[in-house]
């Protein structure tokens, strides 16, 4: 080993948990337009918690405060307590209804955080799949124009067990990418320049690329004119990676930018949990500031709960986070759950409110102008897999107008299908009321965002009204 | 000739089946009633005393004319022109455009004009006997056809060997996914695949994955097969001390005894039957009764890599010789509510043969690194749980009062495993040498003799030099020799001369300049029987040029064909002869033994005829079928018991035989609900008659199933009233017949004569009105009238397998003369694989 083996797992951590444009997936097909880099930046951000949301029947007396979904119209819609925090923020957020994955509906709850950017059939039991996520498709495609592809984050870390993700993001393969979940890690890989170690990988790389070029020529020599027009295709895969590797040592040698971070606690833990959501929202906004990435997820806690994630909800004095999912009918039980939804809407109404705040470097409106911000869960009621509770904000510039409650689908009137429950019969329940395919939602961001998406997780068309 | 518009330009290269040398009429038979065919008991004899083919052995050969050959248009202009304006510029001149063709625009001349494909098309729809059709005003008289042939058949074989000479279609293409996964395996000595990672391939027209024009690179393959390479070389090789093993052992017997070698055992883990003193319900070990299945918590202990040794004493409660049991292994976790996974692991159920009072060892050896593991397992919370578990589950067919159960007395589970220490594989790669020590000289050995394997030749010291300096300046980079040249290694397995199949041009120019050399034969050799890389045998006999000797090549035939490699020549071959990726894609299979059984079937009764150096006829008709247990329960056959195939002889009523009838085939040209004679159809015509039909047009009329009238027809009268929509009709008169013909098989495959109440009604009319009476109509069609084709099908088929590439116009001549030969042999499947691999084409560029 060359050095010593804590350092190397690191690194190897983070250069698959980011992608330093060493193996991006589609590259070749986007590398034609590295001349022209687009002055604007557009930017992906999805933060998931898991759980769902509270989600009372109409005749329950919590139904007025607690119920996660706005009443009213696509307009005129009102917030209840749980999202009222986002008031201020009401022009620049759009909220969804009747979305959610037609492959996962009968899912129990508790496996939905592997799907909800992929869209793919994880089952229930038994072997287990799943496919590129949302996030790394627009990485693919954005990725070779900053020094790390994306940024992939949650509170637990790692990638979690098959149908108990603590990622939200999947590379082409549909293997889960490990999330960082350090803010100190996350920093240093950022901000701070990259080891010797990676330069003397790269530099054997190019070695060795230059030894296969130099064996294809003289290869070639002895082939016909037809078979060296075959061969001139692996010569040009050799090329292609070669450019890359050019690019990986250019961003090597290309010194980090520098970040001040007197306002940071790079040493915050779940368990200060406002401490730790606020430096970790405030890593992804100086990233993006910085231009490090323009690809993002951040998944809080994991499905089911366990490790860092029961501590989240002490930052609203309350108990184990999953547990308040389940002690929905017990005294003050929605009220509960909605205070730490609403908690989770504050977080990510400052971080918004940040990005609004800060003029784009290269001037074109601001940082949420150019940024399609998502916040959401594959649960609404409890461990159902349907209507997922959707908040999206910014995207000015990619065309995305806000100020909206979209209600999607048909035969569920104030959000009742499933609303209450609180035993499993209720996700293996008939899918009674019609939803629409949220990979719709997804082709039209990726539309947007400028990658030429048909599909996405099996299912084509966008999504109207957007 | 309506469907020729559309179908010749979707077609890359194509053969049409005809008879080009005779002066017999190669008009396939005249339409006839199905009253008139033989039965099936004779059809095969009746129909090879009618092959055309057959009947021209006794005329004799035209000697090829000297010099380049010339373009016979005096005999197009005297005979030949006055009978295609007569019979059918009607229909395909400049009045009529039929099926948008003319054939008065036809350039006659095959050498130079560009008409070739076209003219094999006129070929096969006169000798198909498609042309001129049954309704048409005009009729065409023998005579008058035979001067069309007489004509036609040279002139396409002059062209072919024109064409041929200039070399269109190269074999010359990189490995397959599945071929470079089993040379991977075969050059490492690794005994599983490591190659999952590189995209699928797309198959090519013929339906063949290992097709030239079809295997692209990209920077991302290229990648790949860097990043696979090396993890395959780390996998193969060890560093450092022996590693301890741990060992999990669940003695239920008082003999304290170890399957295993003490020396090197670290941390014993007993696995306890019952709760541990203290600890509530806490037990290592779960019989599930209902499951047939031993599941044990090996809490956390497993390495993260190399091989697990599952070793279980096992043996047999009852010894009745009908009743067959087995083991398998499932891997699993039970991360947190919900958050569960589980997995076979065992590539194969292990046959428990002893009896309980002389039980056997059956071991299972399972890569670590390659399985779904519990991500938790290395945490220091508890939560979510660590723990991984191991099933052992048995599966027997028992059929007797005293159930046949399998007696388990020993477990012993040890990981990471190694039988030897450094393991072979490494040994294959760090050589012994006395110039260990001096590591220039020493890498230098190592190098030259791996890529002589991967390179599959002998290397010059120059060729070795540039991946000297490589090992030279990596070496720099790290403390040990074994790493940086395991980099170095990595770099051999990424060169094209390892990934692509190559025919180098002769460095002097001698005048078999067309001929591969006796090392590439070695390599085509190899990937046409195994799918791989040659063994070292083959190499040596191919060096020392011995192999081209028709004798040696003959003998290293036979032995790779008894070489257990060649049982992955049959089942890709097989699978992507019959297009069987299909059955991936249907949903009503919920039957996993079933499906299983089904995808094997076509394979082990490929094995069987290539075994028994069998008629291929046996393909259409048999009057055996090779079955499984679970398989001749589906069909409803009796006394056939236990998972492995056999033989079975069986009756007519039985209404199996072949490989039309097999479940797999009737199963995925199903819809889910029901059978689907349109895409039964298609397949008959692609993959058995090689007479792919066109694609659908683009603006096909939907079938109207909001129609009252249209929802209350059966089946086939639906596809009669679509058949009959103008738009349809050229394209389904020439597909929905054959695939009519098998509806009394259901969407699984079984056979039923009643479909709701309603009697089945298989009876079809195909194109040049020959009425098919259902399946055993079919067969004695296809066995009375159509082995020729046939037959050119099979030989077209496996020589683009062989060859690695398309088949087009210039590899006619040899094609038509591999069929004859193939014929004259009495058909014969081992003959074929011989005949191709000793014929030209086989060992030309």
């Amino acid at each position: 080993m060359m050095n010593n083996k804590a350092e190397s797992l690191n690194r190897r951590k983070f250069l698959r948990g980011t992608g330093v444009a060493l193996a991006l997936p589609w590259f070749e097909t986007f590398a034609a337009n590295e001349s022209k880099r687009d002055p604007a930046p557009k930017r992906f951000v999805s933060i998931y918690h898991p759980d769902g949301v509270g989600l009372p029947v109409k005749a329950d007396p919590a139904w007025k405060d607690w119920s996660w979904f706005p009443r009213g119209g696509e307009k005129d819609f009102e917030l209840t307590k749980v999202l009222d925090v986002l008031e201020p923020l009401r022009r620049e957020i759009t909220i969804y209804s009747g979305l959610s994955h037609p492959a996962a509906r009968t899912v129990h709850g508790h496996s939905n955080a592997d799907q909800y950017l992929t869209g793919a059939a994880t089952g229930g039991h038994g072997s287990y799949k799943n496919s590129v996520s949302l996030d790394q498709v627009y990485a693919a495609h954005a990725g070779e124009f900053t020094r790390h592809s994306s940024l992939v984050m949650s509170t637990n870390g790692g990638v979690g067990g098959p149908r108990g993700a603590q990622t939200q993001s999947y590379n082409r393969e549909g293997r889960p990418i490990p999330a960082l979940n350090n803010p100190k890690q996350i920093f240093d890989m950022l901000f701070v320049t990259s080891g010797k170690d990676a330069a003397a990988k790269l530099a054997r790389s190019k070695s060795a690329l230059d030894l296969l070029i130099g064996n294809t020529r003289s290869f070639g020599r002895r082939l016909s004119k037809h078979d060296q027009e075959t061969l001139q295709q692996y010569l040009d895969a050799v090329r292609d990676t070669e450019v890359k590797l050019e690019k990986a040592r250019k961003w090597i040698d290309t010194p980090v930018p520098k970040v001040d971070t007197r306002h940071l606690t790079l040493d915050a833990d779940p368990k200060e949990a406002r401490l730790y959501f606020k430096t970790m929202y405030e890593l992804i906004y100086l990233s993006f500031l910085s231009d490090s990435t323009r690809v993002a997820t951040f998944q809080l806690g994991r499905e089911n709960g366990g490790g860092q994630h029961n501590l989240l909800s002490k930052a609203v004095g309350l108990g184990n986070a999953h547990a308040l999912t389940h002690a929905v009918k017990k005294p003050k039980g929605w009220e509960n759950l909605g205070t730490y939804n609403r908690y989770q809407a504050e977080e990510f109404g400052r971080f918004v409110q940040k990005l609004k705040d800060t003029s784009e470097p290269s001037g074109q409106g601001n940082l949420l102008d150019n940024t399609f911000a998502m916040h959401g869960s594959a649960s609404s009621s409890f461990h159902l897999s349907r209507n997922y509770p959707i908040i999206s904000a910014g995207g000015k510039n990619l065309g995305f107008e806000n100020g909206r409650y979209l209600k999607f689908g048909e035969g569920n009137e104030d959000n009742q299908a499933g609303a209450g429950i609180v035993t499993d019969r209720g996700w293996q329940g008939k899918v009674e009321a019609e939803e629409l395919p949220l990979s719709r939602l997804f082709i039209t961001v990726l539309q947007r965002l400028g990658v030429e998406a048909e599909s996405f997780g099996g299912i084509t068309g966008t999504l109207g009204r957007v | 000739m309506s469907r020729i518009g559309i179908f010749i330009l979707n077609r890359i290269g194509i053969i049409a089946w005809c008879l080009f040398a005779s002066a017999s009429l190669c008009r396939a038979e005249k339409p006839s009633q199905s009253s008139e065919l033989p039965l099936l008991a004779n059809a095969r004899e009746v129909g090879r005393s009618k092959s055309a083919l057959l009947a021209s052995v006794s005329r004799k050969e035209t000697s090829p004319p000297a010099g380049p050959p010339a373009a016979n248009l005096a005999d197009f202009k005297q005979h030949v022109a006055p009978v295609l304006t007569k019979t059918c510029v009607a229909c395909h001149g400049p009045e009529k455009t039929k099926g948008k063709f003319r054939i008065d625009t036809l350039d006659p001349d095959l050498m130079q004009g560009g008409d070739g494909e076209w003219w094999l098309e006129v070929l096969d729809v006169l000798s198909n006997g498609e042309m001129p059709p049954e309704d048409a005003d005009v009729e065409l008289a023998d005579a008058d056809l035979s001067k069309v042939i007489e004509w036609l058949g040279p002139e396409i074989q002059k062209a072919s060997t024109v064409q041929r000479s200039e070399g269109s279609h190269s074999s010359f293409r990189r490995m397959a996914r599945y071929e470079y996964s089993y040379a991977l395996q075969d050059l490492l000595g690794l005994p599983y695949s490591l190659a999952d990672r590189l995209p699928p391939e797309t198959a090519s027209e013929d339906g063949f994955k290992n097709s030239s024009e079809m295997l692209q690179m990209s920077a991302m393959q290229f990648e790949t097969y860097r990043e696979i390479g090396l993890k395959a070389l780390k996998h193969a090789t060890v560093r450092g001390e022996r590693p301890k093993m741990d060992v999990y052992r669940l003695p239920l017997q008082e003999e304290a005894f170890s399957a295993i070698n003490n020396e090197n055992i670290g941390e014993i883990h007993p696995l306890n039957l019952k709760a541990k003193k203290g600890e509530k319900a806490k037990k290592d070990v779960s019989l599930d009764k209902r499951n047939h299945s031993v599941k044990l918590n090996l809490s956390n202990h497993l390495p993260d890599e190399g091989i697990m040794r599952v070793t279980v004493r096992a043996g047999r409660s009852t010894m009745n010789a009908d009743e067959y049991a087995s083991l398998r292994l499932i891997f699993s976790a039970h991360t947190s509510n919900n958050a569960n996974f589980s997995q076979v692991v065992s590539a194969r159920d292990l046959p428990v043969t002893a009896s309980a009072d002389k039980p056997q060892f059956i071991h299972f050896d399972i890569p670590l690194s390659e399985i779904q593991r519990n991500p938790f397992r290395n945490n220091e919370e508890k939560f979510p749980r660590r723990d991984e578990f191991l099933t052992i589950q048995y599966s027997s067919s028992t059929r007797n009062k005293e159930p046949l159960g399998v007696l388990v007395d020993f477990i012993e589970i040890s990981a990471p495993f190694h039988e030897q220490w450094p393991p072979k594989t490494h040994r294959d790669i760090f050589i012994e040498s006395k110039n260990k020590s001096d590591e220039q000289v020493y890498g230098r050995e190592v190098l030259t003799q791996f890529m002589e394997r991967a390179w599959r030749r002998p290397v010059t010291t120059k060729e070795v030099d540039p991946f000297v300096a490589l090992f030279i300046e990596y070496r720099l980079d790290f403390t040990d020799l074994e790493e940086a040249m395991l980099e170095v290694l990595a770099t051999v397995l990424a060169t094209p001369e390892f990934l692509y199949l190559a025919q180098q041009i002769s460095v002097n120019h001698s005048e078999n300049s067309n001929t591969i050399s006796d090392m590439e034969l070695a390599s085509r050799l190899s990937f046409f029987l195994w799918s791989s890389i040659p063994d070292k045998e083959l190499l040596e006999i191919a060096r020392k040029g011995k192999l081209s000797d028709a004798t040696v090549l003959a003998s290293q035939v036979k032995r790779m064909l008894a070489d257990s490699r060649s049982n992955r020549f049959s089942q890709n071959f097989v699978q992507q002869w019959l297009g069987m990726d299909a059955l991936e894609s249907v949903t009503h299979v919920n039957d996993r033994s079933l499906k299983e059984a089904m995808e094997e079937e076509p394979i082990a009764f490929f094995k069987e005829v290539l075994n028994r150096n069998s008629s291929v006829m046996d393909f259409i008709h048999s009057d055996y079928t090779v079955v499984n247990e679970r398989l001749a329960n589906h069909y409803k056959i009796r006394d056939v018991y236990g998972p492995h195939f056999r033989k079975v002889l069986i009756k007519p009523e039985m209404n199996r035989g072949g490989i039309l009838t097999g479940a797999a085939i009737l199963t995925m040209n199903s819809d889910g609900e029901d059978s689907n004679p349109l895409q039964r159809g298609v397949w008959m015509l692609e993959r058995i008659l090689h007479d792919p039909p066109p694609p659908p047009p683009p603006n096909v009329p939907e079938v109207d199933l909001t129609d009252p009238k249209i929802l209350q027809m059966t089946l086939k009268e639906r596809i009669a009233d679509h058949r009959n929509k103008p738009a349809c009709i050229s394209c389904h008169a020439k597909i929905d017949p054959w695939g009519i013909a098998f509806e009394n098989y259901d969407a699984l495959g079984v056979y039923r004569t009643k479909i709701k109440n309603k009697p089945v009604d298989a009876t079809s009319a195909l194109f040049n009105k020959q009425e098919l009476a259902g399946m055993d109509g079919l067969k004695r069609y296809l066995l009375a009238e159509r082995q020729d084709q046939f037959s050119r099908a099979i030989v077209h088929k496996m020589t683009a397998y062989a060859l690695g590439r398309p088949l087009s116009f210039s590899d006619r001549a040899e094609i038509d003369s591999l069929a004859l030969q193939f014929r004259k042999k009495g058909d014969r499947l081992g003959d074929l694989i011989q005949l191709i691999i000793h014929s030209s084409i086989f060992n030309s560029k």
